[in-house]
């Protein structure tokens, strides 16, 4: 976790580039009250999650079945073995890596479009911006049923619309990449809207000074949205990739539910993601041992993963003569 | 006020700068319907019979058959105790965890204190872990305090989203400019009210939003819930399952409940969707 | 109430502590943890008000066929309040969970024969005995003797539940298609045509070269309906004789996959899966024309293809290669129930003959009481739906002659990986071998 340490950054930032006009903590440095600010959270936090955690990681070093839950035994680090020669694993691992792209990186796009959209000056606003939500609030179980009436091979409307413009229907369900791409289609839907929402509350600690001073010296929307809004939304958006990445790794209800309930991710396991993998070994195949290695491998996988985001969001910003941390990251708004 | 010394900080009160052009309402439009749309076909299905909806020429409108589908949904299930149930979950679980993320992200984002990284760190990282096998032991916990089949058994885990305190972390970070917070204490105002003068006001629209968020996400849980409620104390997912009696579940009944169990989650939208719109306009921290 | 028994007890207690003992028998519906008291607590079980909770999935409809209501009469002090969870394998992962922990168990769980193996080899002893309960040997006696085996340890001494339902299987099929494609359609001639697999699949590929049939149906459902119906007929099906996983030599699996392996690649089948909307939207469309049916199916088809279809869906009074069984539940009582006398007493009750027959009338569960089977209202039943098919006849028949082979603890995991294998068969033109393989593998992730 060095990376989302806080000196690591400042002195490397520090090294890099002038004092900066603001400092973005500090303010009375040593302060004990800070403690008391979260505590409330630490306290339920460390019942509630860290105890559930640690349990996992004792679990995961025993032939854990839910069924003989009293009667595991100690075998080590066999279920780590044991995941890394494994088919299924492997499998899994690609899927959530396919899944992961195809789903994030236009679902991101689109939300930071859709914001920015909602940001301007605009009727019924009030609408809008609560109706994009409203995949989110809309039953997991509804909107996979109809996804998958959309989706159906033989009766759904996508195919229909194929045929109707002679173009070959495509199996959905079963080929690989149309079903990953038809699971990705639902994540895509319903967390878009998700992230637009939270992009337009980043947009709005934009300061309108800036947009105004923009305009003035004749920066057009597009220039306006890259030089004044993006750079604005640097903290932000680093959250909502960081954020993203757990998400999809740990993605398992649209491809649990896309199968109708079944585990398997199709009947090759074509859309099988590591989320969904644990859910079978440790629900449907009450393997409850082997499931909690491969909790902690993809605990594992997503730490590697969220540093490789910041490693990269951090090179952008030296490039670019601005810091980007996670930690760090405050919004230097500037204007050309 | 001096606390209004600073100028950055904010939005406008129109919730944006520039005015919307006729393709901006073309594309809002379209995602509207996208994103409505399953809601819609949800209706259309709750008020069809299996066999009408498997016909060749599926139905796109709804009728008024959808009102007799609750009433029986009504009948079936004890909807009505979930929701209640549901509401409580979901309203505590939103106030609990903006009021907890909203004073832990403060913290984490401008005030400075030993091992203040190292905590974060370990907040950030277990939001990377999925939970979904810490049931078990999380259960056997609940049994041994002899909150199993309690509410509380739903809330107390709830409370600690890692995720709301690292949105909160970053959004004061940058929402909350720190000569506004110098100001404060030059005048004398001590650290709580600094918090509750300052800091809140000025992240408002990012707690309407978390608050929200939190509590869809309290209203569809559904895996934990059913391992430690019972459907004589449900809440409106876990009521859901007496739906689905007998082996050939009418479908339309199923989705006139999942309907029955959206409507208040419709008027949180209503009044938060207010707020997130309305906390920029009373944002004080607009010079 | 199970949920909140530590706090009644520390009440409980304090109460005691500061009223004397006389207050806690006066309290009839707070305190009410009867077992100590039941041997002489009269029919009932207990004689206080009692709520007992009955945890259920999904499929069992003893509210509906108003049981609840006529218990009521029998026993006006006890209320009951079911605990549904609506899929099995929830319900049952909810089970072992509370199992695991010892504690928020219903006064009566069901037990579905998925995972029934599991709790004679794992839980017997947080089950009540129905061995040493006061009636054992009259509730033993009422049962289909396998019905009760199933539910009891290889020594026989421990039973963890009593019967509710069985599934003996016919084969169900829509009379109006056959008839179009210009075959048979009457249920005696086709108990004749359909005696073995390999008659069955030869009528399916006549149905198939049928000129006249409905374009794009298909004469069975799925390869998966084909064998999870023949596996029950070996010797042994997922399990030897302990009770342990041994797919490779079974021949029930050996023989059951070479017929519906053979049934996909000869293209008889639609290639559905079972239980998705899609299979529940072919019982109208006319995707495929027959499907093994278990007792309970009868019900599933017509709640699927809806009154419109009545009269068009016909039983064979057949299955191809001999009488077995799918599905079917329990009821067990755990040890630490709440109101466990109370409980035994609701158990037997729910059990017993003429409850069984209701069931059946109402609500198209088969019974596993030999007595409720043998009940005119049960054998001379007829469907209207199903062309005024003699079911109780058809079904009774089937159930007498059935073979049970041994079950055990992934026979639930152990069929859906082959049957999605065979999928692959049918939708993905897989070899049968590669597929099988492929199965093999699934399973070891379930063995370990």
């Amino acid at each position: 976790m060095t990376v989302l340490s806080q000196p690591d950054v400042q002195s490397g930032e520090a090294a890099l580039r002038p004092p900066a006009p603001r400092r973005t903590r500090g303010i009375r440095p040593g302060s004990r009250i800070a403690y008391v600010y979260v505590l409330p959270f630490f306290l339920v936090f460390a019942a509630f999650s860290i105890y559930p955690w640690v349990a996992t990681a004792w679990v995961s070093l025993h032939d854990t079945r839910l069924s003989t839950y009293d009667q595991s035994s100690w075998i080590g680090l066999a279920n780590y073995r044991n995941l890394f020669t494994n088919d299924f694993f492997w499998n899994a691992f690609r899927n959530t890596i396919t899944i992961g792209i195809i789903s994030t990186v236009p679902q991101l796009c689109m939300a930071l479009g859709i914001a920015h959209l909602l940001n301007y000056r605009l009727r019924g606003r009030t609408f809008f911006r609560v109706a994009i939500l409203m995949p989110y609030a809309t039953s997991l179980a509804a909107a996979t049923v109809i996804f998958a009436e959309l989706f159906d091979p033989n009766l759904g409307l996508i195919n229909w619309g194929l045929h109707v413009v002679h173009l070959p229907t495509v199996d959905w369900q079963g080929s690989r990449w149309p079903s990953q791409i038809a699971v990705s289609a639902i994540v895509t839907w319903r967390w878009t809207g998700y992230n637009a929402l939270i992009y337009l509350a980043g947009m709005q600690a934009i300061d309108t000074d800036l947009y105004e001073a923009a305009a003035m010296d004749g920066a057009g929307r597009w220039a306006q949205f890259r030089h004044v809004t993006l750079p604005g939304l640097r903290p932000t958006i680093l959250f909502t990739i960081v954020v993203s990445t757990i998400g999809a790794a740990q993605l398992f209800g649209e491809p649990l539910l896309y199968h109708n309930g079944l585990p398997d991710g199709g009947t090759q396991n074509q859309y099988q993601t590591l989320g969904l993998l644990m859910y079978q070994q440790g629900w449907t195949n009450d393997r409850l041992g082997l499931a909690s290695a491969t909790a902690w491998t993809m605990f594992l996988i997503i730490v590697v993963a969220v540093c490789a985001n910041l490693w990269i969001a951090r090179r952008r910003g030296r490039r670019e003569g601005r810091r980007a941390s996670i930690v760090a990251a405050v919004p230097e708004v500037t204007v050309r | 006020m001096k606390r209004r010394a600073s100028s950055s900080g904010s939005g406008t009160a129109n919730g944006g700068v520039l005015e919307a052009g006729w393709v901006t309402y073309v594309v809002i439009l379209l995602v509207t319907l996208v994103s409505v749309f399953p809601l819609y076909y949800t209706i259309v299905m709750a008020s069809h019979t299996n066999a009408e909806m498997a016909a060749s020429r599926p139905p796109i409108l709804p009728n008024m058959s959808v009102v007799d589908n609750v009433k029986k949904a009504l009948e079936l299930a004890p909807l009505n105790r979930g929701l209640i149930n549901s509401v409580i979950v979901a309203g505590s679980l939103a106030l609990g965890t903006v009021a907890l993320s909203t004073l832990a992200g403060f913290a984490f984002a401008k005030l400075r204190f030993r091992g203040s990284n190292i905590l974060l760190a370990i907040c950030v990282a277990t939001m990377m872990v999925p939970l979904q096998m810490g049931v078990i032991p999380l259960y056997m916990l609940m049994a041994r305090l002899g909150l199993a089949g309690h509410l509380t058994a739903v809330i107390l885990p709830g409370l600690c989203t890692a995720f709301g305190v690292f949105f909160m972390r970053q959004y004061v970070a940058s929402a909350v400019p720190d000569e506004l917070i110098e100001a404060a204490y030059m005048d004398g105002a001590r650290p709580i009210r600094v918090f509750w003068s300052v800091v809140v006001p000025a992240v408002r629209p990012a707690m309407a939003v978390l608050g929200m968020l939190t509590f869809l996400m309290a209203w569809n849980d559904f895996f934990w819930p059913i391992i430690v409620l019972s459907s004589q104390n449900p809440t409106v997912q876990v009521s859901f399952q007496s739906l689905a009696t007998g082996y050939a579940p009418q479908q339309s009944i199923v989705m006139a409940g999942t309907l029955y169990g959206t409507v208040p989650v419709l008027i949180v939208f209503a009044v938060l969707g207010r707020q997130i719109v309305g906390g920029i306009m009373q944002g004080a921290v607009k010079g | 109430m199970p949920r909140s028994s530590t706090r009644r007890h520390v009440a409980a207690l304090s109460a005691v502590a500061a009223i004397g003992a006389f207050a806690l028998a006066g309290c009839g519906n707070s305190s009410s943890d009867t077992s100590a008291v039941s041997a002489d607590a009269g029919p009932c079980g207990t004689n206080d008000d009692t709520t007992l909770t009955v945890g259920l999935f999904g499929t069992f409809g003893f509210k509906e066929a108003g049981l609840w209501d006529a218990y009521k009469k029998v026993c006006p002090n006890i209320t009951i309040k079911e605990d549904v969870v609506e899929q099995s394998a929830d319900y049952w992962t909810r089970l072992k969970t509370r199992l695991a922990s010892g504690s928020g168990l219903d006064d009566v769980q069901a037990i579905e024969i998925g995972f029934v193996a599991d709790v004679v080899q794992n839980h017997a002893d947080q089950f009540v005995n129905w061995n040493t309960v006061p009636n054992a040997a009259a509730d033993k006696a009422e049962f289909y003797p396998w019905k009760w085996q199933l539910a009891s340890t290889s020594d026989g001494k421990t039973t963890v539940g009593l019967g509710t339902d069985i599934g003996p299987e016919a084969i169900c099929y829509r009379s109006d298609l056959l008839k179009q494609a210009g075959l048979p359609s009457d249920p005696t001639t086709l108990a004749q045509k359909w005696d073995t697999w390999d008659h069955f699949i030869d009528f399916g590929k006549q149905y198939e070269s049928s000129s006249t049939k409905p374009s794009g149906s298909h004469f069975v459902d799925s390869a998966a309906s084909v064998f999870s119906t023949a596996v029950y007929q070996g010797q042994e099906a997922y399990d030897n004789s302990d009770g342990q996983p041994d797919v490779e030599n079974s021949d029930g699996v050996k023989n059951a996959w070479a017929f519906a392996s053979q049934a996909a690649q000869d293209g008889i089948t639609a290639g559905l899966q079972q239980f998705t909307p899609a299979w529940n939207k072919a019982f109208s469309s006319g995707a495929f024309a027959a499907l093994a049916c278990p007792t309970w199916m009868m019900g599933y088809i017509q709640g699927q293809a809806g009154d419109a279809y009545a009269g068009k869906w016909d039983v064979a009074p057949v299955l191809p290669g001999g009488a077995t069984n799918w599905g079917g539940s329990w009821l067990g009582v755990p040890e630490k129930a709440a109101h466990k006398a109370a409980a035994i007493a609701l158990v037997e009750w729910l059990s017993a003959k003429d409850q069984q027959v209701t069931m059946w009338k109402d609500g198209g569960h088969f019974p596993s009481n030999s007595q409720a089977a043998a009940d005119p209202a049960v054998a001379n039943a007829k469907s209207d739906y199903f062309s005024n098919a003699p079911v109780g006849k058809i079904f009774g028949d089937i159930s007498s002659q059935m073979k049970i082979p041994p079950i055990g603890l992934y026979d639930t995991q152990i069929q859906q990986a082959l049957t999605t294998q065979l999928t692959n068969v049918e939708t993905k033109h897989t070899s049968p071998d590669d597929a099988f393989s492929a199965a093999l593998d699934a399973i070891k992730q379930v063995t370990g």
